[in-house]
């Protein structure tokens, strides 16, 4: 395994710059989720690792070497690609053996570390057969034991479950987590579904439109977005945004837009009056009969280990999660208690945290 | 209640009364075979002057024209052909069609991955510039080729006749292969880079195999191309590189037209395209690349 650096990296594609000096670290054995919206740039970085793309501005090094001309057959890396990429002509063997026929290993050797590879992924049985005879899960294990055969420096992994049901999803999710656990290579995984990365990932990279938006670890991107946006991407349901003012008058509160006070822990120095956006998480509303403010039910959602309230407050739509069960009613009230100390606190212009 | 309830039975029971009463089966089954006699009707049609020849070829001399439906089939004409000169001309078509085949494939596949791969500024044009080339009438060039052949010594060459075919294939060659070759994800060639392929491995090794239908079936029309190709062959031979349709019309001379050995010779002439015919079939069949992707 091996450290890879990412230093102000660019793209573009005719005059339009897709990547705007990136720059990342990643160590040794970590697992690194790129995480975004479609179309924000994760993926042709992932490629640009890979070697799939130029290069059009800075410096990729893998294991302390830069690559930015290296040939992808030369980076010692392995990738999983959304669609499998598993070559049609070949055995199921054939296609995880590949990489290693084409460095000479003795075949002895092959089939034994493929048959490895296979154990490890409940392929044995499948050895002989043709990706078209596999299902989709059983491919999506192919491509992954053609990754692991070859105990490469770096595993990229580009959107591999996306084409996935549901249920083989979230069972596929749990054995790449197991799997990195057990061989502990480094690993860059890019997806745009933020339960994968927050799952998954010793350390999240949200990216827009190109750019770094904030990058740590998956809890303290939860708990301390650096702004709007990723506070809004990380987290499901989304965090509520209310628009209004800070007011600080003996104790520190905001009020929104529609004139209703919510309650602060503190404010930003020399904030009083400020325009600013309030953010709060769905599980930090309580029911509180007696200092509730009162919300105007719009949709009860039970799931079974909770309830999910969409609710108007002054005008504003807002979520709550609630682990008890609620008998609420769409167009009733129900007096909800926000967490002052779980509340954001993000600059109305910008969107950057103030609190 | 009572009023909603008739209303679904009825479209129900309409649709089961529909069913029985059409009796669809023999109704389908008397279109069917209505339709098989047309297709028998045509096919013989078409086959006619083709099982006419072949019967021809089989006929003996003295009865070559004749109409009986019965006669004792006789291997002279063949035999006879055998002894002249047209085996060497048999010969002499299946060189020049497989070392055009192998020469226009050879230099037209890469041509074509290169064009349906990578993106240059002219590439639009370069792929039209090609297939212009098969755009003006082979009489064009006969005046062309003729006297620069005489003057390098190709004229009455294999070599010289199977240049010209292969000039005139590997437009249809790259134009083939490329859709072909574009029909391949590049995903695949993708993942063979990172498995440790170069560009040329990568194709070698996923690309062209997985082109392996597209590229028997160009090869077949290649060959057949040269193969039927009269005109080309007339002009530039004379003795020593005559072809074998070139060969059957020595057949039409002065003193009488040699009918039994033109419909042997015709009938082995398309032996070879009527075999490979059968073998694009069996290399059409699609779906080679699937299960690659999701």
């Amino acid at each position: 395994m091996a450290s890879v650096t990412i230093r102000d990296l660019r793209k573009s594609y005719g005059g339009t710059a897709v990547i705007h000096g990136v720059s990342i670290d990643i160590a040794e054995g970590e697992f690194v989720t790129l995480v975004g919206p479609s179309g924000c740039g994760k993926s042709t970085l992932l490629r640009m690792i890979a070697g799939l793309e130029e290069v059009g501005g800075g410096e990729i090094r893998i294991g302390g070497c830069v690559v930015n001309d290296v040939a992808p057959k030369d980076r010692d890396i392995a990738m999983v690609f959304q669609n499998y990429a598993l070559y049609p002509h070949k055995t199921v063997a054939q296609n995880m053996g590949f990489a290693l026929t084409l460095k000479g290993v003795d075949k002895r050797e092959i089939a034994a570390r493929v048959a490895r590879a296979a154990e490890v992924l409940g392929l044995t049985g499948l050895l002989d057969r043709y990706p078209r005879q596999l299902s989709g899960g059983q491919r999506q294990r192919v491509a992954m034991g053609r990754a692991i055969v070859r105990d490469p420096q770096v595993f990229l992994f580009d959107e591999p479950l996306s084409n996935l049901d549901a249920k083989l999803r979230v069972q596929m999710r749990a054995e790449i987590k197991e799997l990195h656990q057990r061989l502990r290579t480094t690993s860059i995984y890019v997806t745009h579904d933020q339960i994968e990365a927050m799952t998954m990932a010793d350390r999240i990279v949200v990216m827009r439109d190109g750019r770094v938006e904030q990058a740590g670890a998956p809890l303290d991107l939860y708990d301390r977005p650096a702004n709007r946006f990723v506070a809004g991407f990380i987290g499901s349901p989304a965090m509520n945004f209310l628009k209004g003012r800070i007011a600080v008058n003996g104790t520190a509160s905001f009020v929104t837009e529609g004139g209703i006070r919510l309650p602060l822990a503190k404010a930003p120095p020399a904030s009083d009056g400020r325009p600013a956006v309030y953010g709060l998480r769905p599980e930090h509303f309580a029911i509180d009969p007696d200092g509730g403010i009162a919300v105007q039910v719009a949709v009860v959602e039970p799931t079974g280990s909770e309830t999910q309230v969409v609710a108007t407050l002054a005008g504003q739509e807002v979520v709550g999660v609630f682990r008890e069960r609620l008998s609420a009613k769409p167009g009733e009230f129900l007096p909800l208690r926000p967490n002052p100390a779980a509340a954001h606190l993000f600059d109305a212009e910008d969107g950057r945290r103030l609190l | 209640m009572t009023d909603v309830l008739p209303i679904p039975a009825k479209p129900l029971r309409a649709r089961v009364d529909v069913r029985s009463s059409r009796r669809p089966w023999p109704l389908l089954k008397g279109r069917r075979i209505g339709l098989h006699v047309a297709a028998l009707a045509l096919l013989l049609a078409v086959l006619f002057p083709f099982l006419w020849m072949v019967q021809m070829a089989f006929r003996p001399a003295d009865d070559v024209l004749g109409d009986a439906l019965l006669f004792r089939p006789t291997l002279e004409n063949f035999a006879s052909l055998w002894q002249g000169t047209f085996p060497r001309s048999f010969v002499n078509s299946l060189l020049v069609s497989t070392l055009s085949t192998a020469t226009s494939l050879a230099l037209g596949v890469p041509a074509a991955y290169v064009l349906s791969r990578w993106c240059f500024r002219a590439r639009g044009r370069v792929s039209l510039w090609i297939l212009a080339t098969r755009m003006a009438p082979p009489i064009a060039f006969t005046i062309p080729f003729f006297l620069a052949y005489r003057w390098v010594g190709l004229q009455d060459t294999v070599i010289g006749l199977a240049l010209i075919y292969m000039t005139f294939n590997i437009s249809i060659v790259i134009w083939f292969m490329q859709t072909f070759f574009a029909a391949i994800p590049k995903a695949l060639e993708e993942a063979a880079w990172i498995d440790g392929c170069g560009v040329w491995q990568a194709f070698w090794r996923v690309t062209l195999p997985l082109a392996a239908p597209g590229l028997a079936a160009t090869a077949v029309f290649c060959f057949i191309f040269s193969w039927n190709d009269f005109f080309f062959a007339l002009i530039l031979t004379r003795t020593n590189a005559i072809t074998a349709p070139v060969a059957i019309t020595n057949f039409l001379q002065y003193e009488g037209w040699e009918w039994g050995k033109i419909a042997a010779g015709g009938t082995l002439v398309m032996l070879p395209v009527l075999v490979f015919t059968l073998l694009v079939r069996k290399y059409l069949v699609r779906g080679l690349t699937a299960g690659g992707l999701k």
